[in-house]
């Protein structure tokens, strides 16, 4: 230490090496960045066993020497992709199931083509998912399926399950799943029924487009894009983060339409009218009310989650008919709750423990 | 090493940190007014319908030059789509058929898979 100016030049030229061999690796890392694709995603070994143009159902091969009775069928949520759950191997929340010993299933979805506008609410949650359920239960043999289901895609298992409630569904677990649209308050408020006029949005461009669902996301949080890119600079010459920075950052762009009537009656229904925490939603003509699910439920929310707020899920365990029921808060975000390190050593390991024992 | 207090890159990170929570929190609260729900919907309708009348225009266009339009090329996708999903039902069919010919007690192991046997392990041996 020099005492007189209370400097430490030695660290501080250590310091300035440093940050020297970090400026030269980010040129060299920089150029690297640009010229390579990343990593591949969504790699682990799986079978398409069937799909029908937005709908596509996926058998993950086992990698267990003996499974669980009760298969697993993950729903994704209808705005992105689910390689979100399958990123690399050893962050994979698939890979993670499969060596526990789940046979694992996942209905994904791709972008609606244009002359897919007309899929309506009643095709994804009486249509779409009970035909799946249908081939897992062909396919694996068995009649009880565990359903999972990953943000809105926890909504539409919702709604299945209080349809369907006499079965086949055995266990139903959700990941950040909103139930009180009005607690989405920057949502609610962008989709203020004065001023959003999702007739005229839908009638003129036919499938809610990509870009408007990518932005709305982006608005929750509109600095964390250019901070995030600031991070990515300053981290460039550290290869694990700038991986990580590239898989999620793939995730979150790569945004899929909605089909537009489907996305109406989200608005409608569920923005608007908070038919589903109000005991009044209808599909199809099909009454679904929360009350009505009676199988053990496992619900895990994020504790700073901005997409879906706690306020916006926290009453679905109160609301849900079932008698073993459990709300399960983690730290960590909409994302990272399910995805990434976090994930890993929380969330996937209690989840194991729950599902397991009502799997046999 | 230097103190992290007077480390310039720490000052600079906790720096874009705060300004990025800063910031988010300010735009957070103003985009919880209706103001800004109208001006948002305005300007989004205004392009939405922009988008319409281009479009019917080209159609007419299209019309005009004898060419097939938009909504031509989306009906014939439709039954494009029909058929696909004919075919794609006829395929389960088929494999469902292979399969029961290989397992005839069900449709289940055309190929070989791990006894659903598994039982979880006792409290305290999980990992």
């Amino acid at each position: 230490m020099n005492a007189p100016t209370g400097l430490d030049f030695a660290a501080i030229s250590e310091r300035v090496q440093s940050e020297v061999q970090r400026a030269i690796q980010r040129s060299i890392k920089g150029v690297e960045y640009f010229s390579s694709s990343g990593p591949s995603l969504g790699s682990t070994p799986k079978d398409e066993l069937h799909s029908r143009g937005t709908m596509h159902l996926y058998h993950y091969r086992p990698q267990a020497s003996e499974v669980y009775r009760v298969p697993v069928l993950i729903v994704m949520a209808t705005t992105n992709r689910g390689y979100i759950l399958d990123l690399v191997p050893g962050q994979s929340f698939i890979e993670f199931l499969l060596k526990r010993g789940y046979d694992v299933y996942m209905l994904d979805w791709t972008a609606p083509k244009p002359e897919e506008k007309s899929l309506r609410m009643e095709d994804y949650v009486l249509d779409f998912i009970p035909d799946c359920v249908r081939r897992v239960q062909q396919d694996s043999g068995e009649t009880d399926v565990s359903v999972i289901g990953y943000c809105f895609g926890g909504v539409l298992s919702l709604l299945y399950g209080s349809i369907f409630k006499d079965g086949p569904m055995k266990n139903l677990i959700c990941f950040t799943t909103p139930i009180d649209f009005r607690e989405m308050k920057l949502f609610a408020n962008f989709a203020d029924r004065r001023y959003f006029d999702v007739d005229g949005l839908i009638d003129s461009t036919g499938n809610m487009p990509p870009e408007l669902i990518l932005q709305s996301f982006e608005m929750l949080r509109p600095a964390s894009r250019m901070a995030g890119q600031v991070q990515l600079w300053e981290n460039i010459w550290n290869d694990e983060f700038v991986k990580s920075y590239r898989m999620f950052d793939r995730w979150a762009t790569d945004t899929l339409p909605l089909a537009g009537e489907y996305f109406r009656a989200i608005t409608k229904d569920l923005m608007w009218d908070n038919k589903l925490y109000n005991d009044t939603m209808t599909v199809g003509g099909r009454q679904a009310k929360l009350a009505d699910i009676k199988v053990p439920i496992l619900h895990a929310v994020a504790e700073h989650d901005h997409i879906v707020p706690y306020d916006a899920a926290k009453h679905l365990i109160t609301k849900i008919g079932s008698e073993d029921k459990e709300e399960v808060m983690l730290k960590g975000g909409h994302v990272s709750l399910v995805a990434g390190a976090n994930a890993i050593k929380r969330l996937w390991p209690k989840l194991d423990s729950w599902l397991g024992k009502r799997s046999t | 090493m230097a103190e992290k207090g007077n480390d310039p890159a720490v000052i600079w990170q906790t720096m874009i940190g705060e300004m990025e929570k800063g910031f988010n929190s300010f735009a957070n609260q103003a985009m919880t007014s209706p103001e800004f729900s109208k001006m948002m919907n305005q300007a989004g309708g205004a392009a939405a319908g922009a988008q319409k009348q281009l479009g019917e225009l080209m159609e007419k266009y299209l019309l005009a030059m004898n060419m097939p339009s938009r909504a031509q090329f989306v009906g014939m996708a439709e039954r494009l789509q029909s058929i696909e999903g004919q075919l794609s039902e006829i395929k389960a069919l088929l494999q469902q058929v292979h399969h029961n010919s290989l397992a005839p007690e069900g449709g289940y192991a055309a190929k070989p898979r791990p006894p659903r046997t598994k039982q979880p392990p006792p409290e305290g041996e999980r990992k």
